[in-house]
């Protein structure tokens, strides 16, 4: 089967195709969805709107292409353009608020309650788990979602700069200060369970 | 290891020093992205030979990175999803 740029498929093609191809990212998207909007109903509705305009514009769609990342760069300007809007965000946090946090240096003093906890139990590793959430959901939604994209979905920077419609040099600096700020709330963590780095 | 210090206090105050650890913090992403090109990962190895507290921020973020992507929980896609989502479709189109 191959491809013509413009060809129209016939309903059959576009189904067969649509399951093969899209539907198998479903996974991402929808954690992708939820990662955005901390919200499960929010991010089914935004995953069915993704998958019926990709549907609608599947013709546009280059096969053999990444089908990831297009899904992806959909659902993400849908969420830009109706679901930021209404959903419950955290509140949006200044990015000098942010540098400035991280360099605070009032952390001492904090450590010390949890530390004989074994850090090997099964709980505590959930425990792990639940912090690096809030870390990351307390982000500016920005700089949560290069974070998904690189480290839980592993986007290059070049497919990440195509997602989000900016440039790969905006990319890398939302990464920096992403992880400077996940840094910072992990480390206080850290040292509340009695490490010390 | 003496008049390699001497050498770098006679070009000016911890210049080259501080110019090749920025450069290096710089590369810290590209690194453990796996975007840095070969050359710039020789020169960053180079580096964290001699450099003890850029080898650490290297362990740094190759650990955040790692809690990131093993810690954090994937959440499960609803069963009814794929379900809703053909029949919309369907009846939309």
């Amino acid at each position: 089967m191959s491809e013509q740029t413009g060809k129209q498929l016939s309903k059959e093609e576009k189904d067969a195709r649509f399951e093969a191809e899209l539907l198998p990212v479903l996974d991402p998207l929808y954690n992708f969805a939820y990662r955005l909007t901390l919200d499960e109903d929010d991010a089914n509705d935004l995953v069915q709107e993704t998958y019926l305009k990709a549907y609608r514009f599947f013709d546009y769609f280059e096969q053999g292409t990444n089908a990831k990342a297009w899904l992806f760069r959909i659902l993400k300007n849908s969420f830009i353009n109706e679901f930021r809007k209404k959903s419950k965000q955290p509140a949006k946090v200044d990015y000098s608020e942010v540098e400035g946090y991280y360099n605070s240096e009032d952390v001492e003093g904090e450590g010390g309650v949890a530390s004989t906890t074994d850090m090997r139990t099964e709980s505590v590793q959930d425990l792990i788990g639940d912090e690096v959430a809030s870390a990351l959901n307390a982000l500016p939604v920005d700089f949560r979602t290069v974070i998904i994209l690189c480290d839980l979905e592993g986007f290059t920077y070049e497919e990440m700069a195509k997602i989000l419609d900016i440039p790969i040099g905006t990319v890398r600096s939302r990464l920096h200060r992403a992880r400077n700020s996940l840094k910072e709330k992990l480390e206080k963590y850290a040292k509340s369970m009695g490490y010390n780095s | 290891m003496e008049s390699k210090f001497t050498e770098v206090y006679q070009k000016g105050p911890d210049d080259s020093y501080d110019t090749d650890c920025s450069k290096v913090s710089e590369m810290l992403d590209l690194i453990i992205d796996g975007e840095a090109t070969s050359e710039e990962e020789k020169y960053f190895n180079t580096h964290l030979e001699e450099c003890v507290s850029c080898f650490e921020s290297h362990q740094k973020q190759k650990l955040l990175k790692g809690i990131i992507s093993g810690h954090l929980k994937r959440v499960i896609v609803p069963e009814s999803l794929a379900l809703s989502i053909r029949a919309k479709i369907q009846e939309t189109l």
